[in-house]
């Protein structure tokens, strides 16, 4: 990022010159300041709401006002965190959905770089019509299939198991691989083709060699796939029918505080709730954001 | 074998009459009878039954703790049997979207409200309650509400509540008893104090009191799916007039039961046509001048005609599927017998379907529950196919907005009508 | 490399082509084997293990021998019971009767028509793999007994297993991703099709009632624009609205993520890290929480309505026509117009903070000498951008693109969070085929799963989106991600 800002100045510093007018280059720093600061103002309005309303005594939706009407509490928290009742067992779905991410997050993982790889740099019959197949049959629209993937995992016995929460998010995710293949097809053939020389196996290339220059992508694998589970709500509702609230995810817990009869109790603390779970989001996603945009560009610019 | 089978199913076909003869006349004599069976029969299921009775019930997020109260007495009501009873939450109003995506994972037991009983009939999801054990279904609970739990006659759930329908709550400093008598003095009061009255239009559950008021009908056909709606008949387009015109007063306003909730909180409106639901929203607003009534009358071209409504109530019913049909039922009656209703009354404020409990002087004394009580005489049980909710949605959000596009209000009726009644793609 | 052969396909006519001379030479080939081949070779179209004993790979050969039992027992105690009801789908209606004495129900058992349904899918399936690699099998024999009969090399069992970690390592890698894609992606839409021609719906839903084959009749009603067929006018509304939907919202947050990165990365911005953070945030919070949030706040009671009220906004924009007289509100979420605004905006705040920090990376990797020699030539800053940085970066992200475009078409999100509950349709024809004017063809088909239990309907517009979609990402591959461009990066 630096880079960026120190090649800008030199262009822009020439082109200034030329100009030399002080005053419109304040006028010009003011103006597209404020320009982003309203953009920036926009974008975190509703997290802002997000956050006063998590500290709202007020229980329902307050719609006339943005901030708390009738006072401040730390109440939903702690309706949140050590008041489990049968419609807020948060502790219970933060467990269950971090389990259910951690292990889907490793399957996901693995089978696009597995896939990734095989695709990028093996070369063998059926290759490319495979390809295709697989970017077609990603493009099926999931809320459909819901219905069929249930009684498949029904006959499985499946159903309202976190293992099977887990392959449903895991199974299918080999499709998702064409960010993470564009990545692996910027890596030069030349290293591959002389581990081969000196006697290493594809087994080996793709241990020691590529999945080691792969960080960039595989950490925007790991968030992507860790991601899913927390924001699911409908797989999930679907698959945990049992009704018993303490087996379920963040996800569906939340939207069910939103349910017809629960909203004008629960507003406040669906908000608490929401503003919890995207503090350990938000700071995975600042700490991993170097990584991320490498992966995503790197695969992208190379697709 | 073929023996014991046939006597099995006289005894189903003579239940079947008997429940039958109940509905229809309340005679005692039938209905004792089947009591008295009871209990052998229950004899004979505790004897019949070894190992764990493993069952689901689901109820409401907000019945939770009162429902598991509940069953735990049960456990020990059966000191001879071992249960393993979970209880889980589905809330009576997504009950039939769950249940039937897949009917042999739903609860054994469940509530549900009664305008999904026909769909989960039609699906085959509740056992028909042909036989009685430890109190008579049909005799004990008021008639709307057993109406209500019956499809072709035949009994398929047990009545929890008969509070599910809708009334005028209004705050009592702003319009007097005189004027909730009638829309018109109730929109001139409202204008006086400057504030407003609140009403669901964009959903076919309300919007049906002002033409059901008028005579106008919509009701299933005997297929259980397509409707049969008089809407636009002669007569409608007076309806679809009054509505535009009370809307356009800009004092009766189209608001959903959130943004009621809201307005109440904040003073907006004093006055709504909502259920029990909101009860507890309305009483802490306005404090001492909290009151319901019936729902007022309204004016149809010169004439003042009461408006009429859904009535509603929540049931309990028993999934065809269950192993445990002969507990199932058990516990199903025990969470709706006369105890249980007082008991969800006292701890939660809903209004018994059960006879004697309604009595109480308390349940009398409960202003939500005695306008509902009131509305009862203009109310019909809500049974309409799936095909009513989106056309009727969709034409009272256009009347309450005006009619935006001009369109003529008999073409405006007969395309919604046309939906309505649209056989299932 | 083993084989290198690859074809590459560079138009879609081409493409056809090979892939009829592949099944061609593929029979071929399997003709050679079972004409030519030995007696061995030949008594292995029965006992798959044959040709193995005959060359000595006893172990390969044993595998081989459980794969054909295991899959024989499959047939029969799988396939065959529910096979046999494929054809009618269940005959037999569950039936109870209950006793009022034992208290307990007589089950007379009926066909669950959706599992006869499954189960034959899945059956089909299996039996589709096997004889795909019945067939393998006997050409490989052949090819065992070619090379014994030119002495070559035959490898060991231990070689076998090695060549799984290095030649052929693929088949390592890609048997658990593809089972996974067989069972959560395959099978599920090999039933959904089927589905399609059925008429299952909610009179028609098991376990309780049977549905059966009913032909092309679903796909004549959603095309039916004649004889009032809602579900024909539905379905070209939707449509039409889900491909405006798709361009605008993926043009907009693609270029709303260039120009806010290039804002940001502008020399003149102050603390460039702490906006794109407090950018970044926003994306962190789940999509379901700010999508509802924002439904809450643009509601027609909603605080947004408030400001709008008493600012004077809202009768500003009532003076100037482009909200009703009678509303003392913007109908943000309720008018069919206002509405499809307001979530292509919203869609604006949902995408371009991920699409900003793509850009970001992209817009590092333009090549400064470009840019020297268009500035030397006295292009000014704006043409620089039109014509330098946009091609670049649409060379770059184009396959990202219509990625995206097709995603959109699917984004279930931001239309069903912000609209289920909210927005009435007022368009008589649409709500009676349960649609609205917002729906994409994904909400729709949800709401007629979900609600309407229609699932013959839902699968018939799942297969036309699944056409759609699959139209637009084979442009998408063949454009962007063929062969040559693949390897010309390497």
């Amino acid at each position: 990022m630096e880079n960026a800002v120190h090649k800008n100045d030199t262009f822009y510093e020439k082109e200034l010159k030329l100009k030399s007018k002080k005053k419109s280059e304040t006028t010009s720093t003011i103006v597209i300041n404020a320009l982003i600061a309203i953009f920036a103002l926009i974008w975190i309005i509703p997290i802002v709401w997000l956050f006063v309303t998590a500290f709202s005594k007020y229980r329902g939706i307050d719609t006339a006002h943005f901030f708390p009407a009738q006072g401040w509490t730390l109440d939903n928290f702690k309706t949140v965190l050590f008041e489990p009742d049968s419609v807020v067992q948060y502790v219970a779905w933060f467990k269950n959905t971090f389990i259910i991410a951690l292990f889907s997050c490793l399957i996901s993982t693995a089978f696009v770089l597995m896939v990734s790889y095989t695709f990028s740099c093996m070369r063998f019959k059926g290759r490319q019509s495979m390809m295709k197949f697989s970017i077609i049959l990603n493009m099926f629209p999931g809320v459909l299939s819901m219905i069929a993937i249930y009684f498949v995992m029904k006959q499985i016995g499946l159903t309202n198991s976190h293992l099977g929460m887990v392959i449903v998010y895991s199974a299918g995710s080999g499709l998702g691989y064409l960010i993470c293949k564009g990545f692996m097809d910027t890596i030069p053939t030349s290293i591959r083709e002389a581990a081969r020389l000196d006697g290493a196996s594809e087994f080996e290339i793709f241990f020691k060699i590529i999945l080691p220059l792969s960080k960039p992508i595989i950490v925007y694998t790991v968030i992507s796939s860790f991601l899913a589970p927390w924001a699911d709500f409908v797989f999930a509702k679907l698959m945990l029918n049992s009704g018993i609230s303490s087996d379920w995810t963040v996800a569906i817990g939340l939207y069910n505080m939103l349910g017809k009869d629960l909203k004008s109790h629960y507003f406040s603390v669906f908000c608490a709730g929401g503003l919890l779970i995207s503090i350990p989001i938000s700071i995975l996603f600042i700490l991993m954001q170097k990584y991320y945009v490498e992966g995503v560009t790197g695969g992208a610019s190379k697709g | 074998m073929k023996m014991r089978k046939f006597v099995a199913l006289a005894a189903v076909a003579s239940m079947l009459i008997g429940s039958l003869a109940g509905c229809a006349s309340g005679a005692a004599e039938e209905t004792a009878g089947g009591a008295a069976a009871g209990d052998d029969a229950i004899q004979n299921l505790i004897n019949a039954t070894t190992g764990t009775v493993s069952l689901t019930v689901w109820a409401s997020e907000e019945d939770q703790a009162y429902t598991q109260g509940l069953i735990d007495q049960f456990i020990a009501a059966y000191p001879d049997v071992s249960f393993d009873i979970q209880l889980g939450s589905e809330s009576e109003s997504t009950c039939r979207d769950t249940v039937l995506t897949d009917i042999e994972a739903a609860a054994d037991v469940f509530a549900f409200a009664d305008d999904q009983i026909q769909a989960l009939v039609d699906a085959g999801a509740l056992q028909p309650i042909s036989a009685y054990y430890t109190y008579d279904v049909a005799a004990e609970n008021v008639a709307g509400a057993v109406d209500a739990a019956t499809v072709d006659g035949q009994l398929y759930a047990y009545p929890m509540t008969a509070d599910n329908g809708y009334f005028m709550f209004y705050d009592s400093s702003v319009f007097t008893e005189e004027d909730v008598q009638s829309l018109d003095s109730m929109i001139a009061a409202a204008e006086a104090a400057g504030t407003k009255i609140g009403m669901d239009l964009s959903s076919g559950w309300y919007l049906y009191s002002f033409f059901a008021g008028a005579g106008l009908e919509v009701s299933l056909n005997d297929d259980g799916v397509t409707n049969t709606c008089t809407w636009n008949a002669a007569g409608g387009t007076d309806v679809a007039q009054a509505i535009i015109d009370y809307f356009g007063t800009g004092v009766l306003v189209n608001m959903t039961d959130d943004e009621q909730a809201t307005a109440i909180a904040n003073g907006e409106i004093s006055a709504c046509v909502n259920g029990t639901w909101r009860a507890e929203t309305a009483e802490e607003a306005w404090g001492e001048n909290y009151a319901a009534a019936k729902l007022p009358t309204y004016s149809l071209a010169g004439t003042q005609t009461q408006m009429s409504s859904f009535s509603g109530c929540k049931l309990i019913g028993v999934n065809a599927y269950s192993d445990n049909i002969g507990w199932a039922m058990l516990l199903a009656e025990f969470l709706t017998n006369e105890q249980a209703q007082i008991g969800r009354f006292n701890e939660r404020g809903l209004g018994p379907s059960n006879i004697a409990a309604s009595a109480s002087p308390e349940v009398q004394a409960n202003p939500a529950i005695a306008a509902l009580a009131a509305q009862a005489d203009y109310a019909t049980p809500q049974r309409v196919g799936g095909n009513y909710w989106a056309p009727s949605q969709t034409l009272g959000e256009i009347l309450a907005s005006g009619n935006p596009d001009g369109a003529d209000l008999q073409t405006l009726l007969d395309t919604a009508v046309e939906g309505i009644e649209a056989p299932v793609a | 490399m083993a084989s290198n052969k690859e074809v590459h396909a560079s138009s879609a006519g081409e493409a056809f082509v090979n892939f009829f001379k592949g099944i061609k030479a593929y029979f071929t080939d399997f003709g050679t084997a079972i004409s030519k081949g030995d007696t061995a070779v030949k008594l292995s179209t029965v006992l798959m293990g044959a040709g193995y004993f005959a060359r000595n790979k006893i172990v390969v050969g044993l595998l081989t021998m459980i794969y054909e039992v295991l899959f024989v027992l499959m047939c029969i105690f799988y396939a065959a019971p529910n096979l046999a009801k494929f054809g009618t789908l269940g005959t037999t209606v569950r039936s109870t009767a209950f006793d009022p004495v034992t208290m307990q129900n007589t089950v007379i058992q009926g066909d669950n028509s959706f599992l006869i349904l499954l189960n034959s899918v899945i059956a089909l399936f299996m039996i589709f793999v096997f004889v795909l690699t019945w067939i393998h099998n006997i050409k490989r024999q052949y090819e065992l007994q070619l090379d014994k009969e030119k002495g070559n090399h035959i490898n060991t069992f231990v070689e076998d297993v090695k060549s799984l970690v290095n030649g052929r390592f693929n088949i390592t890698l890609m048997t658990l991703p593809t089972l996974g894609v067989v069972l959560m992606n395959v099978i599920p839409i090999l039933i959904l099709i089927a589905i399609a021609f059925t008429n299952y719906d909610q009179q028609h839903m098991p376990p309780s009632s049977l549905f059966t084959w009913v032909g092309l009749t679903n796909f004549r009603n959603l095309v039916n624009l004649s004889n009032n067929s809602a579900f024909g006018y539905a379905f070209f509304r939707v449509l039409g609205w889900t491909l405006v939907w798709a361009f605008f919202s993926t043009f907009t947050c693609f270029l709303g993520g260039i120009v806010m990165a290039k804002l940001i990365t502008y020399r003149k911005v102050k603390f460039p890290k702490f906006w794109r953070t407090l950018f970044v945030v926003t994306i962190a919070v789940p999509q379901f929480v700010t999508l509802l949030l924002v439904r809450y706040f643009f509601g027609d009671t909603g605080i947004v309505n408030s400001i709008c009220a008493s600012t004077g906004i809202t009768s500003f924009l009532q003076s100037i026509g482009l909200v009703a007289n009678h509303l003392t509100y913007i109908p943000f979420l309720t008018h069919p117009g206002w509405a499809k605004f307001m979530i292509v905006m919203i869609n604006i705040w949902v995408g371009v903070p991920y699409q900003m920090l793509v850009a970001t990376g992209v817009l590092l990797n333009i090549p400064e000498s470009q840019i020297e020699s268009a500035k030397l030539d006295g292009a000014n800053a704006w043409q620089i951008f039109w014509h330098i940085t946009m091609p670049y970066v649409m060379f770059v992200e184009g396959p990202t693109l219509i990625t995206d475009f097709v995603r959109n078409i699917n984004n279930f999100n931001v239309i069903y969070l912000l609209t289920q509950d909210t927005f009435v349709t007022t368009n008589q024809t649409l709500a009676n085929a349960n649609a609205k004017e917002v729906d994409l063809l994904v909400t729709w088909l949800f709401r007629l799963t979900n609600e309407y239990y229609n699932y013959k309907m839902a699968s018939v517009i799942g297969i036309i989106v699944f056409v759609i979609c699959a139209v637009f990402s084979l442009i998408a591959f063949s454009k962007f991600l063929s062969g040559g461009r693949e390897e010309s990066y390497q």
